[in-house]
């Protein structure tokens, strides 16, 4: 794209649109220093600066609440933002001075102590970069970006989320952070810093961890979709490992932990008894023509199945299944899939024909199934469809990601259609109702 | 897309043009897409009807076009004139033609459109609702990106 680039040079239009930008200004942060980094904090939560000292000590509160004030009047907490974050923090004698923020988070004042108030800094807010969850020093849920500013990084924190009410800390961690048994000093919206803010599904650390390295590793999302099965999956892999070999550090450990996720019949043709159980859940349709849509069909082996299933079923019915997959090798196989009859399951064999390189899906069978190329998360040109085959497939999408499958779901399925899930997943949607509690997960569609 | 039109589209492309450049062609990964892309400066495209509909694009920087204009005329080109455009246009025309030969063979039926060619900077195709595979091909002459969008006619 240089030639692009030196196009738009030439015709002069670079520098103007540099210029453009800096001056969207829409962003003001007063900037500050801990332990020497420079941090940021959104100025309409920024109530005033002043100059402090002498608070009042308050016996038993959390080590970073340094007492209260009296500003002017008013009554407000100093909390020592280095103590909470564990920075190294000079401690003045008693009669100095302490720079302060005044911080405004709702209906609470607070007043912060930090090493050096900086100077006020517009930016636009388009710079603000997200957070790498590498962040040493601050629990990365606290920062709200990273933005660059005269050659000066800023890390702006959150402060809705850094002083935001939390019900869910554990006890244990709140009082271990508490000089003795705890009465509540600190202000009552105020949250211990660290890993206590946001438990796990199982309220455990190691839980949160491998929920997080399931995603990185295998883009597992764990979501109501699946939690029921994570959660007894959580329960089964403490017993299986040793405390301190629970994480997943590599992608072998989470094919370990997911082994038993998959459906019956993944990565081969549905057995007799699978498919006739998942054909038994499904509503019967009237009409003469029948609608599927496949989304993550992978090799093909569940739309061959599907289809073998439903000609069994409706012999006289136009049968159609759009089946797609974002997994090019895995879909580019799926159109001329060859087998041989010793190891299928007995009642494919009758839709099979015998080619040059083996068995193959009679013409029938093959001409009902379109399979593309495709990413569910675009948008899905797929006619109104009375079944949606899913199997262990949305889990593999992050949780925003499913929201939306689960919106086209609902925009493609026909009044009384029907969504097949995986053994372990859940549809978590309304106007869906379960039925049966057989292998197939099968959802009819009521509203 | 259909998995069966994809290889159609990528084996012509890599053999028109091994074919008429006479160099090394190099095959990039395929992906989807189907947010709005930015066009290099020179874009070559070709419509689809029939059982389909859809389209193809051809897409590269313009000192790519003049150099790939250049080898296939045997003659140093070196503004984006007539000759410049319809080779490309030629070059989007051979390519896709070659694609529905094989597809035709498969037995799917495809008309053309016949090609137009669109010059200029900082231009970009939308079209939110079509997912579109890109093949890129590498060749020394510079990166040619081609860009399928095609559907069934529900």
């Amino acid at each position: 794209m240089s030639a692009q680039a030196a196009d738009t040079l030439e015709a002069g239009k670079r520098p103007d649109e540099k210029k453009e930008r800096a001056d969207k200004i829409d962003f003001k942060m007063v900037t500050f220093s801990l332990a020497g980094k420079e941090y940021g904090i959104d100025i309409m939560n920024v109530k005033e600066i002043a100059n402090a000292g002498r608070f009042t000590y308050v016996p038993n509160a959390a080590p970073f609440v340094r007492g209260v004030y009296n500003l002017r009047g008013d009554i407000i907490s100093i909390i020592d933002l280095r103590t909470m974050f564990h920075l190294p923090a000079e401690r003045k004698d008693d009669d100095s001075l302490e720079s302060l923020l005044i911080l405004r988070v709702e209906d609470h004042a607070f007043g912060v102590i930090v090493d050096n108030i900086d100077k006020v800094v517009g930016v636009s807010s388009a710079g603000i970069q997200p957070p790498h969850p590498i962040f040493g020093d601050i629990n990365v849920k606290y920062i709200k970006g990273i933005i660059e500013n005269q050659g000066k990084l800023y890390i702006i924190l959150n402060v809705e989320k850094l002083f935001a009410p939390k019900d869910e800390v554990p006890e244990q961690e709140m009082s271990a952070l508490r000089r003795g048994p705890a009465p509540v000093a600190a202000p009552a919206t105020m949250v211990a810093p660290g890993p206590a803010g946001d438990s796990g599904p199982v309220g455990d650390v190691n839980a949160e961890f491998i929920r997080e390295t399931l995603f990185a590793f295998r883009r597992f999302g764990v979501s109501a979709v699946n939690d029921g099965w994570f959660k007894a999956r959580y329960t089964e892999w403490k017993g299986m490992r040793k405390p301190t070999d629970l994480q997943l550090r590599e992608q072998a450990d989470a094919d370990a932990y997911l082994e038993t996720f998959y459906s019956r019949c993944t990565g081969e043709l549905w057995s007799e008894d699978y498919a006739a159980a998942v054909v038994e859940a499904l509503p019967k349709v009237e009409s003469r023509s029948i609608n599927v849509w496949n989304p993550g069909c992978g090799k093909g082996y569940e739309t061959y199945s599907l289809a073998v299933a439903l000609r069994r079923a409706y012999p006289e019915a136009r049968i159609k299944i759009w089946a797609n997959d974002s997994d090019l090798l895995a879909i580019s196989m799926a159109p001329n899939m060859v087998f041989t009859p010793e190891n299928v399951p007995e009642h494919y064999v009758d839709h099979m024909v015998k080619g040059r390189n083996g068995y193959t899906f009679n013409q029938s069978i093959r001409e009902s199934i379109f399979f593309e190329f495709h990413d569910v998360m675009n948008s899905n040109p797929v006619p109104p469809v009375d079944f949606i085959l899913c199997r262990d497939t949305v889990s593999f999408l992050s949780a925003a990601d499913q929201g939306k499958l689960f919106g086209d779901f609902c925009e493609k399925a026909k009044q009384g259609g029907a969504v097949i899930l995986g053994t372990n997943e859940r549809l978590p949607l309304d106007g869906w109702r379960r039925v049966g509690d057989g292998p197939a997960a099968v959802y009819v569609r009521t509203a | 897309m259909r998995v069966e039109y994809i290889n159609p589209f990528v084996e012509s492309a890599f053999n028109v043009m091994k074919e008429v450049l006479q160099a090394d062609v190099k095959r990039g990964e395929l992906y989807l897409k189907s947010t709005s892309m930015p066009v290099m400066g020179v874009a070559a495209i070709v419509g689809l009807a029939g059982d389909v509909e859809g389209r193809v694009l051809f897409d590269m920087d313009k000192p790519t076009a003049l150099k790939i204009a250049s080898a296939m005329n045997g003659e140093d080109i070196a503004t984006m004139d007539d000759l410049a455009k319809a080779t490309i246009t030629e070059l989007a025309n051979m390519i896709t033609a070659q694609a529905v030969t094989k597809l035709h063979e498969l037995g799917f039926r495809f008309d053309l459109t016949p090609p137009a060619i669109f010059t200029g900077d900082n231009m970009e195709v939308s079209n939110q609702d079509v997912e579109a595979l890109i093949v890129p091909m590498e060749a020394p002459q510079g990166k040619v990106e081609i860009n399928v969008a095609i559907r069934e006619r529900a």
